[in-house]
């Protein structure tokens, strides 16, 4: 028992630990925080959408369910004393920054749609999917976590142009995203969507200074690779979600059959080719598979250039892994120390993916290792406008240098 | 798909797209320079500046930094604005026979190709004729040459083409392994080569040659004696790259059945042959014929230009069908290379330059022609034919003069030789046309080039001192 609250002072002094925790867990919250309008009830949307988004000590951001069900019997309480905000566990106080809620959340499109329909953020970029597809339900394959509504395959919403564009100009006004990014589910096009979603990044690119991350499904050719990043895309993610064969074939049926295994790692290995260093990852989901086969993932993942990002099972309601049971912080813990030290020994950046909230992101492994006391390793441009230009700037460069078009060969 | 990523570490696309900047650093520098420098004794300020645009227009033609067009159009303007000549003579420069001719030519090409006559002959004669893997072959050379005797070599490359690779495809030819698929490509390509030099038609060299022949002396070349002199090279060059070919890569297929049902399909989709082709047929036989026979008198561009009305008069092509055809850039080039040529001349540059080069020594005509040719033959492999006759045209009328040769003998010597790239892809848009097929590679060609090259010099000059004396041509 003695032990056992160690480990949980442990779990309260890390923002590693404490990070895990509560995603796993959610949080309680005092309902004077309601009352004092610091919180305001969630978006009228389930999931990580209707979250919290809090930053731990170390800048450490968070998204934590408060309104789901596991959420009500968590240890840990959100509560403020005299103008500051805590999170407790009955015996240790840590305190923690509130994510003000976007103020272009309470507005609609010039077409009246609101504006948390089409984009939300999550640390600092704002997540869009123009178009709602993921043909594996027409298909019948989808993937077994997955419970989205969208069962026949059909177009769910598309948003117009302009309608992300609005979306996207009240967020970067605002100064609440640095990056899109952009999602979409599986279309059977060799494209893997690109033709689709060409004309929004396109467009965003022409108006804002902004960085775009894309997450799809592989398309069938490579050259498809290269015109993403052409259109402007700055980050490729194509989630392999399982690396052990057998257990990819049966969690994520669609992938399997229709993509295969082999599309993906192939298909990864170009892409971190084509994009810049550390901008190409995929997401290995921890506890639907063996620790080992996990481990094997990020060495083979790291081996091709590819970041490994390590959410966290958590079953949905709704999907096919209703009643499975989540990993504990003490399982997961060690596989993201695992997945830092692999990436900083083979020199890949992890630049890219951090100030996320909704998972764990590689530096954050950092916390778990012995690295813990020696803070972030990025030096970095204190001004974010600036630094997001400054990005912005490089990854224009780059493109401008190693675009080129077919004739001027 | 429209692009290519450059996937080479950083550093070296830096570096490579570095030195674009830095090369027109250099030339503006060496431009000014010699732009500013005081004459050497002999050659006139004029001359001088004649010789620096001179000297950055060879270096643009040869790296390619800027389209060739576009570096001819350089010339154009600096000429004047350098007051090597007046704006009014330069421009009117431009509006030379051989300009013109060209153009002429370019459209009837293109109405050729437009009515679907050129396709309608191909397929008929490899049906006909290319019932064996041996003989479809030699089908595909001497169509590809016959064709480029009267049309340019370039378009007929690109129209031969698209039917090789079906052939290709319906052999199941392994690219770039299957020696029949080599032979099939470079038997093409060739041909088109070979043919190309055997008339005014087969590429705009030899007008363009003509034409700065004319501004620089008033002698020209007329289409019948060209061919005449260059007809016995042709021959022995196609039974010289036909064998060289079928012994560097000896036929790998026993059948070409596949083939011959693939080109009577093509024959049988063609239909019956129609009024445009009737109508482009004739208006094509009767321009050759004029060309022959009153080309002399009537002035070749205004034949070729009189059929051109001719066809719109029957409605057999319309203007944008022409546009889609004729390339606009090479009309723009030629007219800046003659107006260089005759800046070079007019200025007394080329005079200097051949008296401070070779006046001291005593060469002798055919030992000039070998010069000239094999200079032309080994310029034409990197850089462009029409460059090559831009470059050394003017150098060779002043040797000509200076060593009391006879004109039309180093015209065809370097003429002739410009046309006859057989070994790099970027000498000819016929190469770059067969390699870009995947069933041939560059040290393939260069295997094959690199000899037939060397044969193609041989012969040449062979011609030259035992044929040329019996038709007039001689030693001066």
């Amino acid at each position: 028992m003695a032990k056992g609250l160690l480990v949980e002072d442990d779990y309260m002094l890390n923002p590693g630990y404490l990070k895990l925790e509560l995603m796993l867990k959610g949080v309680r919250v005092d309902r004077s925080l309601f009352e004092k309008g610091l919180i305001r009830e969630g978006l009228p949307r389930e999931g990580i959408l209707g979250n919290l988004d809090l930053i731990l000590p170390e800048e450490t951001w968070v998204n934590v369910s408060f309104q789901e069900e596991r959420a009500r019997s968590s240890p840990y309480l959100l509560l403020e004393r005299a103008g500051r905000v805590y999170i407790t566990n009955g015996k240790r106080d840590v305190e923690v920054r509130l994510v003000p809620r976007p103020a272009f959340y309470d507005k609609r499109t010039s077409t009246g749609i609101p504006l948390y329909n089409i984009g939300v953020v999550h640390g600092n970029y704002i997540a869009i999917s123009p178009v709602k597809r993921c043909e594996f339900f027409k298909y019948q394959v989808e993937c077994k976590y997955c419970s989205q509504e969208d069962e026949d395959g059909r177009d769910l919403s598309l948003y117009s142009i302009d309608e992300v564009l609005e979306t996207v100009e009240a967020a970067y006004e605002e100064g609440k995203a640095h990056i899109v990014y952009i999602t979409m589910g599986f279309v059977s096009s060799p494209d893997g969507g690109i033709g689709i979603l060409r004309p929004y990044i396109e467009a965003i690119k022409k108006n804002f200074s902004i960085l775009i991350s894309l997450e799809a499904l592989p398309p069938k050719r490579n050259e498809w690779i290269d015109e993403a990043y052409a259109c402007g895309i700055d980050s490729v993610i194509y989630n392999l979600e399982v690396f052990d064969p057998e257990l990819f074939k049966r969690f994520c049926p669609g992938r399997a059959e229709l993509i295969g295994r082999d599309r993906y790692l192939e298909a990864l290995e170009y892409a971190a080719s084509v994009f810049p260093k550390g901008t190409v990852a995929s997401h290995l989901i921890v506890g639907l598979e063996p620790r080992e086969s996990t481990l094997k993932g990020i060495d083979y993942l790291t081996d091709i250039g590819v970041v490994p990002i390590l959410p966290i099972f958590k079953p949905i309601r709704g999907s096919q892994l209703e009643g499975m049971e989540p990993p504990s912080t003490d399982e997961v813990a060690p596989i993201y120390a695992y997945l830092y030290r692999t990436l900083k020994r083979k020199r890949i950046s992890m630049r890219w993916v951090k100030d996320m909230s909704i998972v764990t992101t590689p530096i954050e492994g950092r916390f778990f290792t012995e690295d813990r006391k020696k803070g972030s390793p990025f030096v970095t441009i204190s001004n974010p406008r600036l630094r997001a230009k400054a990005a912005w700037g490089l990854a224009t460069i780059r493109r401008r240098l190693r675009v080129r078009q077919r004739g001027d060969e | 798909m429209a692009v290519v990523i450059d996937r080479r570490p950083l550093w070296i696309i830096i570096l490579t797209k570095g030195f674009r900047p830095l090369f027109f650093i250099i030339l503006t520098i060496l431009f000014w320079y010699m732009m500013t420098s005081t004459p050497p004794q002999g050659l006139t300020k004029e001359g001088l500046r004649a010789m620096a645009i001179f000297s950055v227009t060879l270096l643009l033609w040869v790296s390619h930094a800027l389209p060739l067009a576009i570096t001819s159009i350089f010339a154009m303007i600096a000429v004047p604005l350098a007051g090597v000549l007046d704006t009014r003579e330069a421009y009117s420069l431009f509006g030379n026979e051989a300009v013109f001719f060209i153009l002429g030519a370019f459209i009837l090409a293109a109405a050729v190709m437009h009515s679907g006559l050129s396709s309608r002959i191909a397929f008929r004669i490899l049906e006909r004729f290319g019932r064996t893997p041996g003989r479809l072959l030699l089908t595909i050379f001497l169509l590809a040459a016959f064709l480029s005797f009267f049309m340019s070599e370039h378009a007929v490359a690109a129209m031969l083409f698209p039917i090789a690779l079906e052939i290709a495809k319906a052999l199941d030819l392994k690219p770039a392994r299957s020696n029949y698929g080599k032979l099939l490509f470079l038997s093409l390509a060739w041909g088109c080569i070979i043919g190309g030099v055997a008339t005014f038609l087969g590429g705009a060299r030899v007008p363009l040659a003509s034409g700065i022949l004319k501004e620089l002396t008033g002698e020209g070349i007329d289409f019948l004696g060209y061919t005449i002199a260059v007809i016995p090279t042709v021959a022995v060059m196609l039974f010289v790259g036909f064998y060289t070919l079928k012994r560097i890569f000896p036929i790998d297929v026993e059948s070409t059945e596949e083939a011959t049902m693939v080109l009577s399909r093509k024959n049988r989709n063609m239909g019956k042959m129609g009024y445009g082709e009737y109508i482009t047929g004739l208006t094509l036989l009767i321009t050759v014929l004029m060309w022959i026979w009153m080309g002399k008198r009537l002035g070749l561009a205004n034949i070729a230009l009189g059929s051109v009305v001719v066809l719109f008069l029957f409605r057999v092509v319309r203007w944008k069908d022409v546009e889609e055809y004729v390339n606009w850039g090479i009309i723009l080039m030629y007219g800046g290379a003659i107006t260089l040529g005759t800046a070079l001349e007019r200025s007394g540059a080329v005079e200097w330059m051949v008296k401070s080069s070779l006046g001291h020594m005593t060469i002798g005509a055919w030992s000039l022609i070998a010069l000239l040719s094999l200079l032309s033959l080994l310029l034409t492999e990197g850089m462009s034919n029409a460059a090559v006759i831009a470059v050394l045209m003017p150098l060779a009328v002043g040797l000509a003069k200076e060593f009391q040769v006879d004109l039309k003998a180093v015209t065809y010597a370097i003429a002739v030789p410009a046309g006859l790239a057989f070994s790099l892809p970027m000498a000819t848009p016929a190469n770059a046309i067969v390699v870009s097929s995947g069933y041939l590679k560059v040290k393939d060609m260069i295997k094959a080039g690199v000899l037939v090259s060397l044969s193609a010099w041989v012969v040449f000059n062979f011609m030259a001192r035992v044929y040329w004396p019996f038709i007039g041509i001689g030693a001066g």
